[in-house]
Order: C-alpha cells, then structure tokens, then sequence
C-alpha cells in the first residue's frame, strides 16, 4: 500500500483519479471501493479525505465547473478585431477541453443531472462567448433591424452551439470522426462560417471590435 | 475633479471584454494618464494583473467596493 503521499498530495490523487472514474462512468457508475482501488489505498483513508462518495463527486464538479480560461495573452498580441477575438477566445477554449476532456465529459453529465453546477460552466466558461457576441453584435448591429435582441441571442447560441457539437464529436465519440482535422482549422472555419451567417463580411472584419 | 481620467465599467461582463475595453480606452489616454475600471467577474482580479504586467502600464490599484472588482491603470 502506498503511504508515502502527505495529506494534501493524498488529496489531490484521489480526486485526479475520481475525476477520470466519474468522467467516464458517471456518479452512480462508480463506487467508492472502485475509487479507493485506483488510489491504492483502503476505502477507511479515502473517507479521512471525504465523508462520502456525494462530497467526492461535488469537490470534483466544483473544481471543473470554477475553471476559467484566461484570454489576456490573445488580446494583448491581437488587434482586437472581431474575428481574431473570437478565433482566439475559441482555440482558448478548444485548447483547455484538449488538455482535459473530462471537463465537457462532466459539463454534459452535470446537465443531464440537472445538477447546479451546470450553471457554473456556463457562468465561468461558455459566458464569456455569450457575452462577447452579445456586445459586438449590439454595437454593429442597426437600431432600427427587426426582432434585434432575438437576432442577437441567436447568433450566440449558434456559435456556442457550433463549439460545442465539434468538441462533442471530437472528444466524446468513441470514435474521432474528426481525426483528420486540427483544432485550429476547425476554429478558423466555424468563425468564417459564423461571421458569413451573422452577414459580417469580409471588407468588415478588420473593423475594431470593443 | 475625480482622480483619474477615463472611466470604464464593464460590469457584468466576463473575461475578455472588460480587458478588450480597457485595451481600447487605453489606447485613447495620454502617458501618465488614468483609467478607473470596474467590473464584477471575479477573474478580472488576475487578469488586469497580467493585463498591466504584459502591457507595461501600471496597476495603481485594485480592490473590492460594494460588491465590485475597482481597478486604476495609469498609461505608460
């Protein structure tokens, strides 16, 4: 049995290795002797860490759901225009499920669950495309166009969408159907095809954005 | 006379668009002048650190008030 680990490092094995156990077999899906096994240590030290598989299971959800990707170094070395932020925001994005699918395996999860912290991924993740399309979007977009604030949300949930069901096909099928595409090229085109939808033309996506 | 000379609030707004306005009012200021922020997404904290850091201008402060993120980035 290992028990070289301090506390803290205990701490941080068992929910590494619980995050991957929920991730891919969901909450009930796993038991805690399944957890404690993959740890290598008996469920009564497992319990010193968490009362109950629930705690587990929350500590994981909040740790994934509070995750917040950082967009400062694209809008530093950009020049803010409207398509290079919203390619650099969507390979930002594209690049944290990349290093860490269980964080879409557990957002759908915690959908499916209708479980709180659902709000959280989008409140800390996906907010950050709605409200900068919502922004832009309200800054070009003419007063007197008809049925504007449904225009407006539309486009975004059209661009979250589009994100989404690509890192869905590309991360959660058991197989990749997308294995012949980069993350990067599929950025590029989802944004070109977005701007085109949204009627922003070429001649206008150099103008500045916020 | 308030003690600084632009404002931006940019709250209720998350990450990236308080730092793209910054960005943007910034480029409007004079060297030595101020720009007072305010925003609500908790995230802006770390960002504006790295935001000034990165751009050579300098964080004066920042802070809580009322419930808000309080930022003053002078212009380098």
């Amino acid at each position: 049995m290992n028990t070289r680990l301090s506390g803290p490092e205990r701490r941080q094995s068992i929910l590494k290795a619980s995050q991957q156990l929920f991730a891919d077999k969901g909450f009930h899906g796993v038991s805690i002797d399944e957890i404690a096994r993959a740890v290598n240590v008996s469920p009564a030290i497992l319990y010193r860490h968490f009362d109950s598989k629930q705690a587990l299971y929350d500590t994981v959800l909040q740790e994934l759901s509070s995750q917040r990707e950082s967009y400062v170094d694209m809008v530093v070395n950009s020049d803010a225009n409207f398509e290079e932020v919203l390619t650099g925001m969507t390979e930002v994005f594209i690049r944290s499920i990349d290093e860490n699918p269980n964080l879409l395996r557990i957002e759908m999860q915690s959908l499916l669950n209708g479980d709180p912290a659902s709000s959280e991924f989008f409140e800390n993740r996906w907010k950050s495309f709605a409200d900068y399309i919502n922004f832009s979007l309200n800054e070009r977009l003419g007063y007197d166009v008809a049925d504007r604030e449904i225009k407006i949300l539309s486009a975004s949930l059209m661009f979250q969408g589009m994100v989404r069901e690509a890192l869905l096909q590309k991360y959660l099928q058991p197989k990749d159907r997308l294995v012949d595409v980069s993350l990067n090229e599929l950025s590029h085109e989802l944004v070109t095809l977005f701007l085109k939808a949204v009627g922003i033309h070429d001649s206008q996506i150099s103008q500045k954005a916020p | 006379m308030s003690d600084f000379d632009s404002e931006l609030d940019a709250s209720g707004l998350n990450c990236p668009l308080p730092i793209l306005r910054a960005k943007k009012a910034i480029a409007g200021l004079e060297a030595g002048q101020t720009l007072r922020i305010i925003a609500t997404d908790p995230g802006s904290v770390k960002d504006f650190e790295a935001f000034c850091k990165q751009t050579g201008n300098e964080l004066l402060s920042s802070g809580e008030e009322g419930g808000k993120f309080v930022f003053m980035i002078k212009k380098s």
